[in-house]
């Protein structure tokens, strides 16, 4: 971590890229800020307490990592501040049954679901209750859907062309699940026979940057045994946390005993919208049905996506291979929605003006339909842009594509 | 790095750090009463990330200040005064000298917030308060037709209080001007307190704050010209063998009448630390690129332009590469701004000069600062203005394993090699602490006295950003040769 911390050079390049700056104007809140405080809570210089607010705030977005020429790694920083942290970190009773409440819920489909359900039906209740529980309240749907099981195995519809995994992903399962049967079905009409192995669960990054390692390392070695990466072309997902999660897994294991197999499986993680974009590159993607009027997508990066993983051209590509479709880009687009995994349960103040902030960004591209290729962006924008008064569809990127398969756009 | 002499001065045993919003000195105390909680930040935790800029950390300062408006400002020099304590004005602490660096305890007046910004297109204006970001001026004036045109490398950070006080310029200056060529006049609240309004007319006062780095006055507003951007703008690459042979397809073009917009150069370790970053194809094996843009509003003349400029480029033995679109000049462009922090990948600290040449000495200058740089055995990397025969050397070092003495020793042969040659030590960087040693030898007796009379007359209890451009009045120069 030292030598991380040693890689800045504390030029300001980040500021700008920085949600939470933007906000709140103070270098405490800024990366450059951050690491300062990491570092003199390390050496031992100032209290854990008294910087934890300011590291707290961090939505560990990584737009200052695509911001920093100096090629300082603030997301594995920040994470494995937070693994070193968490243990000693002095919280309210109260705090640890919320956060472990979270780590229990999120990665489990089914209790989510149920959940989920609750808190539809406790929803009319939301005004008299605390901050802290309005907060989630807010984000579900109207109507929470009902689970749909997942097939283990869906095959090609024509032309085989390829074999890969999917993991199925958690709360996206339950408040989405027409994710998943849309990614299902583009895959196998273009040639690609999916497989969910067995035995697989939650790809671990909630557990990790809440900083809770231990949890983490159990989900991420049950992933480990459940993925065989040798037996597909590739092992994906659709939403960008996942994934950006799934490809950080040598690191996680870094210097562990299973740190090899965790290099061979992240090699072989793309997002759906990455391999899709390949196969599209290679002139192997079946060519969408124009859509029945012109039709302005405002695509929204999700920061797992664009900053973590480095995917922003492969889903713009996508869209405008539908004919008819025009991308329209979000301004301050690089700026996070404040969904960020757990941030807006954690730090509902900031997320709320964070989502405030990006609705009115999208929308003032007048669009027909919002795209982005993340669960949690997905239910932020959703509920900030229903707030505002828009009742314009959003949308996972492959549904769209999914729809415009079927004639439906 | 910090010469011995400017080492801050330890602070008293920290008294245990408090979160809890109390101030736990008079200062912060006084000034959270009188600006409120929000305005102030007192807790150690929250001060400690306000002794720094892009370069240097200094002391961790007494009180932080967070001014709304001009009246915060004066509030807060008041308060300072009376305590006798140093103030150090503060925009996005990108300045790359030490600037905003305090040197000893004092007030950090930190701008970010004054962010308020109008656009007169009909005056072909803009009036800015300090903290405004310079990229932002452009955004907001680009929809009237107009755009902003001093462009520091940092401008997506750098505040336009931040711009005024280093003179900034960047890769447009060599054709259209520096910050202090856009200032039309400025608000600024001296050392009593007391506010000003300054115009270009009379005595060009304003122009004495521009580039004063703090030390005369803290500037609350600025009135800025826009201009109408040029209609057509076409950009070349140029890659070189030899660093030298690029310093002479510089002097040729322009001795061969070209204008170019922005004419920029950077050496082969910082051509390999962006390609790091940005993976776009620049060529890694050249000893030196150049970047140039020409521009006008006649297509016919711009591309006239950018044929001189290839054909010196040639001559002087380089390669050739047109940009096709503008999205491939603005990724070059991007490159470039992207130098300077990219270095951070080479080495976590450098010594950074900012010195300026007469354009015909620029083969010779750059080429014995190589062979300096060999000689030394540390890293040293070149890139630059060139086109006003502004370069940036730097040093980069580790200190674990470089030796700062042998690091500042080279950056003085650097200094000096520009003052032999008819050259200056700071082009937009300002001298800071950074290049305050070097100042006896680059400003005669007589002109330093001036400048300290001056210093006297607008600070007379030198409370303004200690320590700061001028060396000690009487210091015996000793201290200038480590
Ligand atoms: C990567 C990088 C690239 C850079 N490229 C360039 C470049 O191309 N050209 C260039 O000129 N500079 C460049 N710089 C240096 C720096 O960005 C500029 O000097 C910039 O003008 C500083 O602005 P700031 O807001 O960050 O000021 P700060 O660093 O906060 O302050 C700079 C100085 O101005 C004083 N000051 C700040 N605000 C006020 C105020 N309101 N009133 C009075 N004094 C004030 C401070 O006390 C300090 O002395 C670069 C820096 C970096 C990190
Ligand atoms: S951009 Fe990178 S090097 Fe610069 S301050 Fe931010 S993290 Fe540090
Ligand atoms: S991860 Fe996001 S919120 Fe955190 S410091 Fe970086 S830019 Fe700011």
């Amino acid at each position: 971590m030292a030598h991380a911390v040693d890689a800045c050079v504390h030029c300001g390049f980040c500021l700008p890229a920085c949600p939470t700056y933007a906000l709140l104007g103070d270098e405490m809140d800024s990366p450059r800020g951050r690491i300062v405080l990491m570092k003199e809570v390390l050496e031992g210089a100032l209290p854990l307490e008294d910087a934890a607010p300011h590291l707290d705030r961090c939505l560990g977005c990584q737009a200052c990592v695509t911001a920093c020429p100096s090629g300082v790694p603030y997301g594995e920083l920040i994470t494995s501040f937070r693994g070193w942290s968490e243990p000693r970190r002095q919280r309210s009773p109260l705090d640890r049954a919320k956060r472990s409440a979270i780590l229990k819920i999120l990665p489990a489909p089914k209790v989510f679901s149920v959940a989920a359900r609750i808190g539809q039906y406790a929803k009319p209740l939301a005004p008299l209750l605390p901050a802290a529980l309005r907060a989630p309240m807010d984000l579900l749907p109207e109507r929470v859907p009902a689970m749909q099981p997942n097939a283990g195995f869906t095959p090609a519809k024509s032309k085989r062309r390829g074999r890969v995994a999917f993991l199925a992903g958690c709360a996206q399962q339950a408040l989405t699940p027409n994710f998943n049967a849309a990614t299902l079905r583009v895959l196998s009409r273009n040639g690609v026979e999916v497989v969910i192995p067995e035995g697989q669960g939650c790809c671990g990054a909630a557990a990790l940057h809440t900083g809770a390692r231990d949890e983490a390392l159990r989900l991420v070695r049950q992933n480990l045994d459940a993925f065989h990466p040798d037996e597909y072309d590739a092992i994906l997902s659709n939403a960008a946390g996942c994934g950006a999660g799934l490809k950080e897994y040598p690191v996680v294991l870094h210097g562990l005993p299973d740190e090899e197999r965790a290099r061979a499986f992240a090699a072989k993680v793309q997002d759906i919208s990455e391999y899709l974009g390949g196969l599209l590159r290679e002139g192997d993607l079946e060519r969408p049905m124009p859509t029945s009027r012109p039709l302005t997508v405002a695509y929204h990066d999700a920061c797992h996506l664009a900053h973590a993983q480095g995917v922003r051209a492969a889903p713009r590509e996508l869209l405008r291979a539908i004919p008819g479709v025009t991308v329209a880009e979000v301004p301050e687009g690089d700026l996070c929605c404040g969904s960020a995994g757990t941030y807006n349960l954690e730090q509902p103040e900031l997320a709320n003006q964070l989502g405030i902030r990006k609705a009115r960004n999208i929308l003032s591209t007048t669009p027909d339909l919002i795209a982005s290729g993340n669960i949690g962006c997905h239910t932020q924008i959703q509920s900030h842009v229903r707030r505002a008064g828009d009742r314009v569809p959003v949308m996972h990127t492959v549904e769209v594509l999914d729809l415009a398969y079927r004639g439906e756009l | 790095m910090i010469p011995e002499k400017l080492a801050p001065t330890p602070s008293s045993p920290a008294p245990r750090p408090r979160s809890n919003g109390v101030p736990d000195n008079p200062l912060a105390a006084e000034l959270t009463r009188s600006l409120g909680p929000k305005k102030v930040l007192s807790a150690r935790s929250e001060r400690l990330n306000y002794r720094y800029d892009a370069i240097q950390f200094g002391a961790v300062p007494l009180a932080v200040v967070l001014p709304e408006s001009t009246a915060d400002v004066v509030a807060a020099v008041r308060a300072a005064r009376a305590a006798g304590v140093p103030i150090v004005g503060r925009g996005a602490a990108s300045g790359l000298s030490g600037g905003a660096a305090p040197l000893r305890e004092s007030l950090v007046v930190s701008f970010t917030r004054m962010t308020r910004l109008e656009v007169f297109p009909k005056r072909r204006e803009a009036r800015a308060q300090s903290g405004v970001v310079t990229l932002s001026v452009t955004e907001k004036a680009r929809p009237h037709g107009l755009i902003y045109p001093p462009d520091p490398a940092s401008f997506r950070t750098s505040t336009i209080g931040g711009n005024l006080g280093e003179n900034a310029g960047g890769p447009m200056c060599f054709k259209y001007g520096v910050t202090g060529d856009y200032v039309k006049a400025l608000e600024f609240v001296d050392e009593g307190g007391e506010v000003h309004e300054l115009t270009r007319d009379a005595y060009d006062l304003a122009g004495l704050l521009i580039g004063s780095e703090g030390t005369l006055g803290l500037i609350t507003e600025v009135t800025l010209r826009l201009t109408p951007p040029p209609r057509y703008t076409r950009t070349l690459m140029a890659s070189f063998p030899e660093v030298g042979e690029a310093a002479e397809a510089v002097s040729a073009a322009i001795a061969a009448g070209a204008v170019p917009s922005k004419l920029e150069f950077m050496d082969r370790a910082c051509t390999n630390a962006v390609e790091d970053f940005l993976d776009i194809g620049l060529p890694r094996e050249a000893g030196a690129v150049l970047l140039v843009d020409t521009d006008g509003d006649d297509l016919e003349t711009v591309e006239e332009e950018r044929a001189l400029v290839e054909a010196a480029c040639l001559k002087a033995g380089g390669a050739v590469r047109r940009a096709q679109s503008d999205a491939e000049s603005a990724a070059l462009w991007q490159a470039r701004r992207s130098v300077s922090p990219a270095l951070g990948r080479i080495r976590p600290q450098r010594m950074n000069e900012d010195i300026v040449v007469p354009r015909s000495v620029l083969p010779e200058v750059v080429r014995e600062i190589r062979a300096l740089g060999d000689a030394s055995g540390l890293p040293l990397v070149q890139f630059g203005h060139i086109g006003d025969g502004n370069l940036h050397p730097n040093v980069l070092f580790d200190p674990r394993r470089e030796s700062p003495q042998a690091v500042h020793d080279l950056a003085h042969r650097i200094a000096l090699v520009a003052i032999r040659h008819g050259g200056v030590l700071s082009g937009e960087h300002g001298i800071g602490t950074m290049k305050r040693p070097f100042m006896r030898e680059a400003v005669d007796p007589v002109t330093l006295g001036a400048l300290w009379s001056v210093k006297h007359a607008l600070d007379p209890r030198g409370l303004l950003n200690p320590g700061k451009i001028l060396p000690d009045e009487e210091g015996d120069g000793a201290h200038a040769h480590p």
